[in-house]
């Protein structure tokens, strides 16, 4: 549906988009997450055709856009600015489309249109209210309702919940994908928030310095991530990556001999890697290869404990169930156990960047 | 302490009160001027028989002086060259702030330079130009000149206005379905509308208050009133009543303008200098 083929944009001195490739199929809700400065609003923006490409192809629907105007692309923006008409009443924000020359609707049916979107956005109240008088939040919703209000091929939505407060973040993120209109539509979802793209995207793609770094599902992305960056940016708290060497029969080593780890590495004896760990695969009581520390220190995320242990020189966290910490404190000897299935290994971090996953023998 | 600035507070007065009658003074010469029968004129200072007598004959028949077509022509000439001012300007300055293109920084310092290069340095020149093309004394001829005082004002102004507008406005009316055309006159422009009042009512003013171009390029028929009030002058005897009378009047219609766009005055000069 949206295809981008070696897309690649310069802002003088500084590469935006470097050789992107990405593919958004027929009725998905794709995540794009990323840092900022990644190039995900240019990413969008090319897709829109606001910014012109300075090599590579935008497809949508399999038609090449290059030469063809933003108002004849057919796809509805939202902006992380909200782009919305200071001038305007937020009525009148939300009909713009219906009177354009693109999209026009008879006034009638535009007036049931809109209230139709509104009421389905909660917003119906404030329609005469200009959008200098709106709380950050109903603005955010306008600029969501100018998006469905009209028809079109796909969703481009730039950021819509990053400038909303935790709470109305999470319970609009639930409501964005609870809309028919979007669960309809093919749907380009740009966010720096891992745990955004991983509740919302139906596939994700993490983008870094211009270029599409891995595109998975969210099961691929977790279990398989491309490199440590990726594997750090998912999952709150973060991965444990443990420096250390591949052993001669395809086992991990820390430097000081503290930690062993049957991983059963796909590289050469010696080779400088790092182990991931989530810290929901440590636990106190499973079954499993076992590794022993002392407490570091525990805090209480309410059900569950993370716990900080301290093996060797390392410090690796876990999260438990309260009841398996009941008594820790620190200095505490402990007992852990990670299932091996749920080891990572990666390449060591290098100057060229983050390193890369290696496979299993 | 208190009595010091106390002291100060009234100094401050004082000075500030002695600033507003050397600014005021040679205002209130005028009006005195302009009110005083002829041959009071240089008998007295404050104490005279006030008349509107120079009102009237500035305003009637003006002893065979046009003043009130000199007035008229300054209308015409200076809306006109504002009006063109603004159909130009405001498209050339949306495009200098929103795209750069080859030549671009080049082409809007050359119309500033424009601003810079004193009227008299290309007024021989001009004067030949517009004997040789018909334009002498012309209301199309004075509208073409005066645009060297009006359009890169326009120009200029009008730009920084565009340019502290964030693009995604537009951005998100082409989305929207609107074209390019469209999203400028139903987004950018209603958004500048203050700015566009402030800066139209300076160019008038500019263009109103021109002396050297319709002194040289105009002789009777398209002559302004900057120009047609130093007639009064002339002659065997000075009239400096009718000459005072004639500069008062020719103050009124800037002077009403700013009156009545007041509101949008000062919202407009103070836009773009904070960011919201």
């Amino acid at each position: 549906m949206i295809g981008l083929r070696g897309i690649s944009k310069a802002y003088g001195p500084v590469t935006a988009l470097d050789g992107l490739e990405l593919d958004v199929r027929e009725g998905e809700f794709f995540c794009l997450l990323g840092p900022s400065g990644a190039g995900k609003t240019t990413t969008l923006k090319t897709v829109a055709g606001l910014e012109r490409p300075d090599s590579g192809t935008v497809l949508l629907d399999g038609e090449d856009m290059a030469g063809v105007e933003p108002y004849d692309r057919g796809v509805a923006m939202c902006f992380e600015s909200y782009a919305l008409y200071p001038h305007k009443s937020a009525y009148d924000n939300l009909v713009s489309p219906l009177r354009s020359p693109r999209h026009r609707l008879p006034a009638a049916e535009a007036r049931d249109r809109v209230h139709a979107v509104a009421e389905l956005l909660g917003i119906g109240a404030l329609l005469d209210r200009p959008v200098g008088r709106l709380s950050n939040g109903q603005r955010q919703r306008i600029a969501l309702g100018r998006v469905l209000v009209r028809p079109a091929r796909a969703f481009l939505l730039d950021e819509p919940l990053s400038h909303l407060d935790a709470k109305l973040r999470q319970q609009m993120r639930a409501e964005v994908k609870a809309i028919g209109d979007v669960q309809r539509t093919t749907t380009l979802y740009v966010t720096h928030d891992s745990v955004e793209a991983l509740a919302l995207g139906d596939r994700t793609g993490v983008i870094r310095d211009g270029r599409i770094v891995q595109t998975g599902t969210r099961e691929e992305i977790w279990y398989e991530p491309h490199d440590t960056e990726v594997a750090r940016a998912f999952g709150r708290p973060r991965i444990n990556l443990l420096p250390g060497t591949v052993t001669e029969d395809g086992g991990f080593r820390s430097p000081d001999g503290k930690v062993e780890l049957p991983v059963r590495a796909a590289a050469p004896a010696g080779t400088q890697v790092l182990v991931g760990v989530r810290p929901r695969d440590l636990s106190l009581t499973a079954p499993g290869h076992e590794l022993t520390g002392t407490v570091y220190v525990t805090e209480v995320l309410g059900r569950s404990v993370e716990v900080t242990v301290r093996l060797g020189d390392q410090h690796v966290s876990l999260v438990a169930p309260r009841g398996d910490t009941a008594g820790l404190r620190p200095d505490d000897p402990v007992r852990l156990t990670v299932r091996p299935e749920n080891l990572l290994l990666f390449e060591a971090d290098g100057p060229e960047g983050p390193g890369r996953r290696i496979g299993k023998r | 302490m208190t009595v010091r600035k106390r002291l100060l507070g009234v100094l401050a007065d004082a000075a500030l009160i002695l600033y507003f009658v050397f600014a005021l003074f040679p205002i209130a010469w005028m009006v005195i001027l302009s009110l005083k029968p002829a041959n009071q004129l240089f008998s007295t200072y404050f104490s005279f028989t006030p008349t509107l007598g120079s009102y009237r004959t500035v305003l009637g028949d003006s002893e065979g002086i046009p003043f009130v077509r000199f007035f008229v022509n300054s209308l015409v000439v200076s809306v006109g060259a504002v009006a063109l001012s603004l159909l130009v300007g405001l498209p050339a300055a949306y495009a200098s702030a929103r795209w750069r293109f080859k030549g671009s920084e080049n082409l809007m310092f050359t119309l500033l330079s424009f601003r810079f290069a004193p009227e008299l340095t290309v007024i021989i020149p001009l004067f030949v130009l517009y004997q040789k093309l018909g334009l002498f004394d012309t209301y199309v001829g004075m509208i073409w000149v005066l645009q060297l005082v009006t359009l890169p004002l326009i120009v200029w102004i009008m730009r920084s206005y565009f340019a502290d507008l964030t693009p995604e406005l537009e951005q998100a009316a082409l989305l929207d379905g609107y074209t390019r055309k469209q999203a400028f006159f139903k987004v950018a422009l209603p958004l500048v509308k203050p700015g566009v009042a402030a800066v139209s009512l300076l160019a008038f003013i500019f263009a109103w208050n021109n002396f050297v171009f319709p002194l040289i390029l105009t002789s009777n028929e398209a002559q302004t009133v900057t120009v047609g009030a130093l007639s009064f002058l002339g002659g065997d005897r000075p009239k400096y009543n009718l000459t005072a009378a004639a500069a008062l009047v020719s103050v009124v219609p800037p002077l009403l303008l700013a009156l009545t766009i007041q509101r949008y005055l000062v919202r407009g000069l103070s836009f773009g200098a904070v960011k919201s």
